[in-house]
């Protein structure tokens, strides 16, 4: 938990000297230091915002980030579109999906609020869903992205749901994803790597194990967590040691089913992810409203103290320990119909994803291969 | 592609019914080929199953049940199933036939098919109660001694018995089970007082989930009779129950039940993975007591008859050859539904444990 006030003072508060651990100061400190090709150049009403450095990069990026997925969840088109102008012009710079989220429907509707003007103020990043393929197969998902992007880089290209006990070995296979991420950041198409997924620390443990150079690890961050397969125990601290970016999601545990029962609410799930040793939080934000409440306790964010941090995992505690409320670790619930294919894990025909998806006969979930090697089954 | 659709697709189709399916295709052959087999040969290492009592070519096998001095069938009866058949009749039969046909080991919950599986399998044993190994689960989830106590007199109203032969705490799941449990005032208290007041000879729990859930409730050193768990080829390198909790059970002469044989829906048979008959001979060539098999038809249960007359174990090295065959298959969980979802999570558990049903959250 040092490591958070550290980080967090370093980025965003190193020149509050009095009142609000987010002055105005934080704006000036963070976009005197935001550089690179298309780094985070907050506008608008963006004075208060947080940054925090990606990793040992020379990069900062807002400390709270806007999740793909849920774009596929607002009502309409524009509502999207409004929610990332407004996001943007509030001095959100991460913005979070993978090819796969709603058939690309996501990343479509994100490249469509980024094209006139806003491309370059944001730090960009999607998936990519080879889930055990090949690095050819990677090599298409990215055209399809940045296609839908409009946008002829990523900021960050991340290998999306680590979430099986063989992904690890199956991504650092010969021909493997792995060998796309060296391609992809050669011909200048992706600046920044990483990976993520939901399901087991032990996963994520292996996957750097393994060694690869990636500069950011996304994973679930929140008090429920800390006391059931914790990501914040196992990974949390091997990342900030080797100096990778952490990414943070599910703040509220995915379906919220916590805030649900009574046991905790939402702002305070949300600032106990962002006292988290973390560079961003990705919030999954599915109205206008949302993104509002979230901007609100992003300006007025104040990290908590440990004592607090404390208190409020030991109140989870109980509940967690079945890991009711983290039902991404324990059901297929948040694997995306197009992580379990390649696997072969059963759909859940009750999501409106899956629908979608069966719908178009000729959507892109058709992909040319289904295993990198033929003898997976 | 179209294939890996349909094969999703399909997964979608109940458990009862792909297993049925399974076995109406699969175990015909299996029966064929082990219907030749000699009798069970000398047991050589600790890799395979407890010495068996030859009864003859045409008697079923059976084998010491741990440190009991009981001896069970090399299969059992599943009560699961028994409950999902068409009618009353229809079970009443299966198990008439079963026990005449010298199977003595019969498995059941006190939660299955709500109640049923329970009420049917005790009209099928009038007459013969005392010619099998009978066993229920109690299925508190976390709840007190005084709720298991009281599951305990309905389980043996239903069955017709003053007393179960095995008593298990059923689907140990969720990672804090152990901990509830052992609590003060928890079900295993009640497992000592129906011992005591002679309503249940022997005592154990089962589970499908986790390798490491079993090891927790072991580590209490607790005297379970029986333990029982998930044991087929795909487990073997995957989470495995046999690697990690079968050689425990052996240390400590508890007896290991075997279930999900067949990856608990049949699908590793259907992808073509492997066949059933070589499934069904590996998990029991394994060191269980008994294997749990799912009977919901005459068929199923003359055929599953059939290979235990017949029964040979595999050889080491063709366990091993199999084991290596399944492991590219194995290794991310999605033949072995019961350990990586929601799926095989029974609606009680859930309801105390806080979680959706599973309408709302099916895997």
């Amino acid at each position: 938990m040092n490591a958070t006030r550290r980080d967090f003072l370093k980025v965003s508060a190193g020149a509050v000297a009095a009142t609000s651990a987010v002055s105005a100061n934080s704006n000036e400190a963070s976009s005197s230091i935001a550089s690179g090709r298309s780094g985070a150049t907050p506008a608008g009403d963006a004075g208060n915002m947080i940054y925090r450095r990606f990793g040992r990069t020379d990069v900062h990026i807002s400390a709270v980030g806007v999740g793909g997925h849920h774009l596929g969840d607002v009502k309409t088109l524009d509502e999207a579109v409004q929610l990332v102008h407004e996001a943007v012009d509030a001095g959100i710079t991460f913005f979070d999906n993978a090819w796969e989220y709603y058939n690309g429907k996501t990343e479509t509707i994100l490249g469509r609020a980024l094209r006139d003007g806003r491309r370059e103020k944001v730090f960009l990043m999607t998936k990519v869903c080879t889930h055990g393929r090949s690095g050819k197969l990677a090599m298409q998902m990215l055209e399809d992205s940045l296609r839908r992007y409009q946008t002829d880089h990523l900021d960050l290209w991340q290998i999306h749901g680590i979430v099986y006990d063989n992904d690890p070995e199956l991504a650092y296979a010969k021909g493997g994803v792995l060998e796309a991420f060296d391609r992809a950041k050669k011909e200048g198409k992706v600046r920044f790597v990483g990976f993520t997924g939901h399901k087991d620390p032990a996963f994520h443990l292996k996957m750097l194990e393994l060694g690869y150079p990636f500069d950011s690890v996304q994973m679930p961050l929140n008090p429920f967590d800390a006391s059931f397969h914790s990501f914040e125990k196992q990974v949390l601290p091997e990342v900030n040691r080797r100096g990778m970016a952490a990414l943070g999601m599910k703040s509220m545990g995915g379906t919220a089913w916590g805030i649900k029962a009574g046991v905790v609410q939402a702002e305070e799930m949300l600032r106990y992810a962002m006292s988290l040793p973390v560079t961003t939080t990705i919030c999954g934000m599915d109205s206008l409203d949302v993104l509002h409440q979230n901007l609100r306790v992003a300006r007025g964010f104040q990290p908590m103290t440990e004592s607090e941090m404390e208190a409020l995992r030991a109140r989870c505690a109980p509940t967690a320990a079945d890991g009711r409320f983290e039902p991404y670790k324990v059901s297929l619930r948040y694997d995306n119909p197009m992580t379990r294919m390649p696997h072969g894990f059963p759909f859940d025909h009750t999501q409106r994803e899956v629908t979608e998806m069966l719908e178009k006969a000729d959507g892109p979930w058709l992909v040319p291969e289904t295993t990198p090697e033929t003898s997976r089954r | 592609m179209t294939d890996q659709r349909l094969q999703n697709e399909q997964s979608q189709a109940t458990p009862e019914v792909e297993r049925r399916n399974f076995i109406q295709a699969g175990l015909a052959s299996a029966a064929a080929v082990l219907g030749t087999s000699v009798l069970p040969s000398p047991i050589v290492s600790a890799s395979v199953p407890p010495q068996m009592r030859n009864g003859g070519a045409d008697q079923i096998p059976r084998r010491p049940l741990g440190k009991t001095g009981e001896k069970v069938s090399i299969i059992g009866v599943g009560g699961y199933h028994l409950g999902t058949v068409q009618s009353s009749d229809l079970a009443i039969r299966l198990v008439q036939e079963a026990v005449d046909a010298g199977v003595t080991f019969f498995d059941n919950a006190w939660e299955y098919n709500d109640h049923r599986s329970e009420e049917w399998m005790g009209l099928g044993l009038q007459g013969r109660r005392d010619k099998v190994f009978l066993m229920s689960k109690v299925c508190t989830h976390g709840r007190d001694k005084k709720i298991a106590m009281e599951q305990l007199e309905e389980s043996l109203k239903r069955l017709g018995t003053d007393h179960l032969d095995l008593w298990q705490i059923h689907e140990v799941i969720y990672e804090n089970d152990p901990d509830l449990h052992f609590a003060k005032g928890g079900v295993v208290e009640a497992l000592d007082e129906a011992k005591k007041q002679g309503k249940v000879r022997f005592v154990g729990f089962t589970g499908h989930k986790s390798p490491a859930i079993h090891l927790k409730m072991l580590a209490h050193d607790y005297p379970f009779d029986t333990v029982q768990m998930p044991l087929n080829c795909f487990d073997a390198t995957y989470r495995s129950f046999e690697q990690q909790v079968l050689p425990e059970l052996q240390r400590r002469g508890i007896a290991a039940l075997g279930m999900k044989s067949l990856g608990g829906d049949g699908q590793p048979v259907q992808y073509g993975v492997v066949k059933a008959e070589e499934a069904l001979r590996y998990a029991m060539s394994l060191p269980v007591a008994t294997t749990i098999c799912g009977v919901d038809s005459l068929d199923v249960l003359h055929q599953n008859v059939g290979i235990a007359r017949g029964f040979k174990p595999m050889p080491p090295q063709e366990m091993q050859a199999l084991r290596e065959r399944c492991r590219p298959s194995s290794g991310d969980g999605h033949l072995e539904l019961f350990k990586t979802t929601k799926k095989y999570d029974g609606s009680v558990g859930r309801e105390q444990h806080g979680y959706p049903t599973s309408a709302e959250l099916p895997i």
